[in-house]
């Protein structure tokens, strides 16, 4: 994987699995997302800065919570996987800890960076809203 | 009685762009000028020789291990102290127009302060100065992007947005496209009205700020070119005063393909790898292009655009000038005028920049007229100085004390002054991982007519190799001496001089956070 970001969060899987296994609730969580709309399998992100993502959901697996899509446009990449999956961590599922990994493979490889930093914003939100009941900044907070 | 810094910067300019330093292309007369009536510095190096690294020392005066960009990408801390903020704090009046890129380029999630400033117009961050400027508007090196140029150009001339080349491509790397008439990389005919463009944009909204200052205020303005910085798109009204067929050859360009393959490589092996398409180490330079490609006209179409870019800034910067001296502010007005980095232009058979530490990429122009009233003499200093020496500058212009987290010192007035400093060495350094994961690692020294470059390992390094040039015999760096048995004492003096200057690196990199 290119990017691998990952961050307990003290709540159960099943809790952090309500947010993330549901893909139009994303921009809920993702700094720098506006919107995140949903129809069939087809996912339309609109960014902060002006821009927007096409994905492909993937995988959207409630039993083992794993969720996997792909961007499609509007820029061309030769391969793109994006996977998010909620493991319990620790030693008291389903009421402990859960561990969430967020990992991305693209080719090529120019927006690595971008995402990597991006998704360590957007665990750190995704903890915000699953533990505080809040949403992470929609226009990220400088973490630099 | 006010004092007033009006600190002129273009980006991936040489050496021989000003008619001052001996170019033979464009007309400079402008800068030349402020080059008779001032300082001219016959070696100015850069700490890095790419855009963040370089601009983070200008705004800091700290070498790079201690600002912590240590390539495109790494944003500078926001808490990073600055000049601009000492300036503030001191009750100045402080502006920046143009490019700043203290921060990535490419943020699709406005993550940084500087994009959120030129999505919505904000001229600074919530109300609050941003890294010590009141004011900010920036321009990029186009026509779209997360810049106050590029919001006003869709707001009043929406139709040329399209006019611009498209930097990067359809896979978000830099473009390798060609245009004008020899399908050279990143040259692009552009309909572009003059006026509309970007460098006399960047003057526009200057002088605009200018406007608004009282005279007894006394005020930093960094006015901050985006050109000659690829692409080569200039305004198509203006690519006739530059016919590139007339062109000469740059005298850094061999022309045999053998001797130039030769000359790479005798240096150290990423300089043919790249050459030859064997190698991608940074993002500066397009991915899908292979310099052994280049051909000699495409060279002289690049040389052409980048000298009618050159003009269209002198041009600019006269103007600016003009609306100074009409204040009557322009016998206290200290002008500098200098670059972030250099561009190879053909030199040994290369276009743009990366980990290459020669004189084609470090040697840059550097003008510093100190304000008439100051009394100071006209002078040429021969001694290299570095851009780490510019915010020391400021303070001393502002009765500062220079503080003792810069690193540099304040620029000499003349070869005497530089001399009785002792000898200051110059370093440059750079340090890079690309995403496919070659890694590469260098660091060099200027001193005493010499350039030694020590490489670490790294995926085309193991650590043994290195360049020395002698400048004196050798302009051209053709003749690497590391390997001299004769020359190897001042080799060694060499590498134990840079050792002497180069900061330990930060136990904890900063995080790469974009590819430029």
């Amino acid at each position: 994987m290119d990017v691998h970001r990952e961050l307990v969060i003290e709540a159960s899987p099943d809790a952090v699995w309500a947010v993330v296994g549901a893909p139009e609730r994303q921009a809920e969580w993702f700094p720098g997302m506006v919107s995140s709309e949903v129809e069939g399998t087809t996912r339309t992100i609109v960014t902060a800065a002006g821009g927007f993502l096409l994905e492909e959901l993937l995988i959207v697996d409630h039993d083992r919570r794993v969720l996997e899509y792909r961007i499609t446009g509007p820029f061309h990449l030769d391969h793109h996987l994006g996977r998010i999956t909620v493991a319990p961590a620790g030693e008291d599922p389903p009421d402990g800890a859960s561990l969430v990994t967020y990992e991305q493979e693209l080719e090529p490889k120019a927006l690595v960076a971008v995402l990597d930093a991006a998704i360590g914003d957007a665990l750190v939100g995704l903890g915000d809203l699953v533990v505080n009941g809040r949403p992470g900044a929609q226009e990220g907070e400088p973490r630099f | 009685m006010a004092t007033r810094i009006l600190f002129v910067t273009t980006d991936q300019q040489r050496y021989d762009a000003l008619g001052c330093n001996g170019g033979r292309i464009a007309r400079t007369p402008v800068i030349d000028r402020l080059a008779a009536e001032g300082i001219r510095y016959e070696r100015a190096h850069p700490q890095n020789v790419v855009c963040m690294p370089s601009r983070a020392t200008m705004l800091t005066g700290q070498h790079v291990r201690n600002h912590g960009v240590w390539m495109n990408g790494v944003p500078l801390p926001a808490d990073a102290p600055t000049v601009a903020g000492l300036l503030h704090d001191a009750g100045w009046r402080t502006g920046l127009f143009g490019k700043a890129h203290f921060e990535p380029f490419l943020d699709p999630f406005l993550r940084f302060p500087e994009n959120r400033m030129g999505r919505t117009g904000a001229t600074d961050d919530d109300g609050r100065p941003h890294r010590g400027f009141d004011r900010m508007e920036f321009a990029g090196h186009g026509s779209v992007g997360l810049v106050h140029y590029a919001g006003w150009l869709l707001a009043e001339h929406p139709e040329q947005v399209p006019s611009f080349y498209r930097a990067l491509d359809l896979s978000l790397d830099v473009n390798a496209a060609g245009g004008g008439d020899t399908g050279a990389p990143q040259v692009h005919d552009n309909p572009v009205p003059r006026d509309q463009y970007h460098t006399d944009w960047v003057a526009d909204r200057t002088t605009a700020w200018l406007d608004g200052l009282d005279d007894a205020d006394d005020w930093f303005c960094w006015m901050s070119f985006p050109d000659p910085h690829h692409p080569w798109d200039p305004p198509a009204s203006e690519v006739g005063r530059v016919p590139w067929r007339d062109l000469d050859l740059p005298e850094g360009y061999p022309t045999d393909r053998a001797e130039r393959e030769r000359l790479l490589d005798a240096k150290a092996p990423h300089w043919r790898r790249w050459y030859d398409g064997d190698l991608v180490s940074n993002y500066e330079a397009p991915a899908k292009w292979v310099p052994a490609t280049l051909t000699a006209d495409q060279v002289r179409e690049v040389d052409a655009r980048t000298h009618v870019e050159n003009e269209l800034i002198d041009e600019a910067l006269g103007r600016v000038l003009a609306a100074i001296a009409a204040k009557g502010w322009d016998d206290d007005l200290h002008v500098v005028f200098t670059t972030d980095h250099g561009e190879f232009q053909g030199d040994h058979g290369l276009l743009f920049k990366g980990p290459y530490h020669v004189d084609s990429l470090m040697r840059l122009p550097l003008v510093w007229r100190p304000a008439p009233s100051a009394g100071v003499a006209p002078a040429v200093v021969d001694g290299p100085v570095g851009l780490v020496d510019l915010a020391p500058t400021f303070c001393g212009i502002a009765g500062l004390e220079v503080p003792g987290w810069m690193d540099g010192a304040p620029l000499p007035a003349s070869s005497a002054d530089w001399s009785a400093r002792g000898r200051p060495a110059v370093l440059t350094e750079w340090d890079s991982v690309h995403p496919s994961g070659a890694e590469v690692h260098l660091q060099t020294v200027t001193l005493d007519g010499m350039v030694c470059t020590r490489y670490e390992p790294g995926t085309s390094h193991d650590g043994s190799e290195g360049e020395l040039w002698d400048l004196g015999d050798d302009p051209l760096q053709r003749g690497n001496l590391w390997d001299d048995p004769v020359r190897r004492s001042v080799r060694d003096e060499l590498v134990a001089e840079l050792d002497a200057l180069l900061p330990d690196r930060p136990a904890e990199p900063l995080r790469v956070q974009a590819p430029v």
